[in-house]
């Protein structure tokens, strides 16, 4: 259980919720906090609000946690200039017998392995990251708008890895495509202003009527789609 | 072409010891009647050594700084580290320590490293620019109490500050070169047991600590040791710029590989550098040497321009 208690800072404010055993996806507006919150659970802001399995995080050593919490940034960002694919794919090999090349066959990137990751497009990029999350494969991963500079294959590719229930153990996924979000028919945490205006299941989010409070009429369910009205 | 430059690298170490005021051959080295064996192996031998460290040193410190600092123009000089050294070192002379040089140098660059540290065990975060921005605040005030120096010393004094200064492989048997083999040992052990945290911090701070590194801890660690080893080194060369800046820049274009697996490479060309150096510093001159810090800095500030235009 990836428990947060009412945690406040600089934008959020008192966040209480509680992920077992499920997968969860957290909505809300640009500059809504959701980032932050991200790098909350994850540890990496650190905090004496967040318990894992009862304990707090901030009481787990850093190398107990890596089997425990992984964050997934929307872009990979690398210092280094000359670190290939699989350099950096086997720096997140630790938990797993999964082999690299096998993660990037499912991902149909194969090709990517041996180029630097400083020549990666936005999309490979992302892609390349997915592959990292799988490898890692911590029991909580949080993927930061993981599908935000896929193209249309690419996006039903992993909408397809991330309904799976074995692609990782328990994700918690931030996006603003609310058509994978609502697809993926996970529970939702909606954030506006730094404060949780919505957490219930998916069914309760998606109704015509919810929306129309949440998006202010932008946002329409057309035959079983999510659309955005522009 | 890395081949070449291990053949040229190779032959320069070799035709060092044989060239300067005193030209050397190379039977009457081992003709321990002669002044050329007492040259070799008392003076020539242990200065040759003595540059090949200290470049060495030099040149990874300079990686593992850019390494921390996330800054490529960051060196252990950058943090006043030096700078401390050349002021303790300075006070020696003024004091009239004169015998005990080397140990106010290493004093003063062990001051600067607690100093720093106790300011930054003050700062929250794991961003390494606020130690980065103290470094640099102390510098300058270093710097400032090194002019207040000068203007009360006299003028023999401020000459042998300055000469200080810039740098010197002047060495005498091989006690020096004991001291520095210690220095290399250090640094070359920190590195290679932190190699996987390096690698992992090479990628970002964030990475870095959501698989398993803490961050803080290992970067404290890492500059604490590194500066050690480089204060020893200034204790007994004198700050000699431009090694750490540009060895490790030239030699991550050269290689094209990530950081952490070029330790051996930056060290050995390190150290080859600063031979070269060394070899013209010792043959130009027409009475004496030209200062070795003179010499690094003339080819290495155009060079690393070069290189920053070279680049796209």
């Amino acid at each position: 259980m990836l428990k947060i208690d009412n945690y406040s800072n600089y934008i959020l404010k008192d966040i209480s919720f509680e992920i077992n055993n499920k997968n969860l996806i957290i909505l809300g507006s640009n500059g809504a906090g959701k980032t932050t919150l991200a790098k909350v659970l994850s540890g990496l802001i650190n905090s004496q609000n967040i318990f894992l399995e009862n304990k707090k995080v901030s009481d787990i050593s850093y190398e107990q946690r890596t089997s425990l919490l992984n964050y997934i940034p929307p872009k990979l960002e690398i210092f280094d200039e000359h670190i290939s694919v699989e350099e950096f794919l086997m720096l997140n090999k630790f938990h797993t017998t999964l082999d690299i090349e096998k993660v990037l066959t499912t991902l149909d990137i194969l090709h990517l392995k041996e180029k630097n990751c400083r020549r990666l497009s936005s999309g490979e990029s992302q892609l390349v990251l997915i592959a990292s999350a799988i490898l890692h494969n911590a029991k909580y991963t949080i993927l930061d708008e993981p599908t935000s500079n896929l193209d249309p294959q690419k996006l039903q590719k992993i909408f397809y890895l991330l309904s799976l229930n074995h692609t990782l153990k328990n994700k918690i996924i931030i996006t603003h495509n609310l058509n994978l979000a609502y697809k993926l028919g996970f529970d939702i945490v909606f954030i506006k202003d730094g404060k949780i205006h919505f957490n219930g299941t998916s069914k309760n989010f998606f109704t015509q009527e919810n929306l129309n409070i949440i998006y202010d009429g932008t946002v329409k369910k057309i035959e079983n789609n999510i659309v955005v009205d522009i | 072409m890395k081949l070449l430059l291990i053949f040229l690298s190779c032959i320069i170490i070799g035709i060092a010891p044989f060239y300067g005021q005193i030209d050397l051959s190379l039977e009457k080295i081992f003709m321990q009647s002669s002044m050329n064996h007492q040259v070799f192996w008392n003076i020539r031998l242990p200065r040759i050594i003595l540059a090949f460290l200290t470049g060495g040193i030099l040149a990874l410190a300079g990686l593992v700084f850019q390494t921390v600092f996330r800054n490529p123009m960051s060196t252990p000089f950058t943090l006043g580290v030096a700078s401390g050294a050349t002021l303790f070192t300075a006070l020696a002379i003024i004091l009239g320590f004169t015998y005990f040089i080397s140990l106010f140098a290493f004093l003063g660059s062990i001051i600067t490293i607690i100093i720093l540290f106790l300011i930054t065990s003050k700062l929250q975060d794991i961003h390494t620019t606020s130690l980065l921005l103290v470094g640099i605040a102390l510098s300058f005030f270093y710097s400032a109490c090194l002019m207040v120096l000068f203007f009360i010393s006299d003028l023999s004094q401020s000459y042998e500050i300055v000469r200080f200064t810039m740098g010197s492989l002047d060495t005498v048997g091989f006690e020096d070169v004991y001291f520095m083999l210690f220095s290399s040992l250090l640094i070359l052990v920190i590195i290679v047991k932190f190699k996987h945290q390096i690698k992992l911090l090479l990628i970002s701070y964030e990475f870095a600590q959501l698989k398993g590194v803490d961050v803080k801890k290992t970067n404290y660690i890492l500059l604490f040791v590194v500066s050690i080893s480089v204060g020893i080194c200034v204790s007994i060369t004198g700050p000699i710029g431009f090694i750490g800046l540009i060895v490790p820049h030239i030699l991550k274009t050269l290689y094209k590989k990530s950081s952490e697996q070029l330790i051996y490479p930056i060290f050995f060309y390190g150290g080859v550098f600063l031979v070269l150096c060394d070899l013209i510093a010792r043959n130009i001159g027409v009475n004496s040497d030209i200062p070795i810090g003179v010499v690094t800095s003339f080819l290495g500030a155009p060079f690393f321009i070069y290189l920053i235009l070279a680049r796209k």
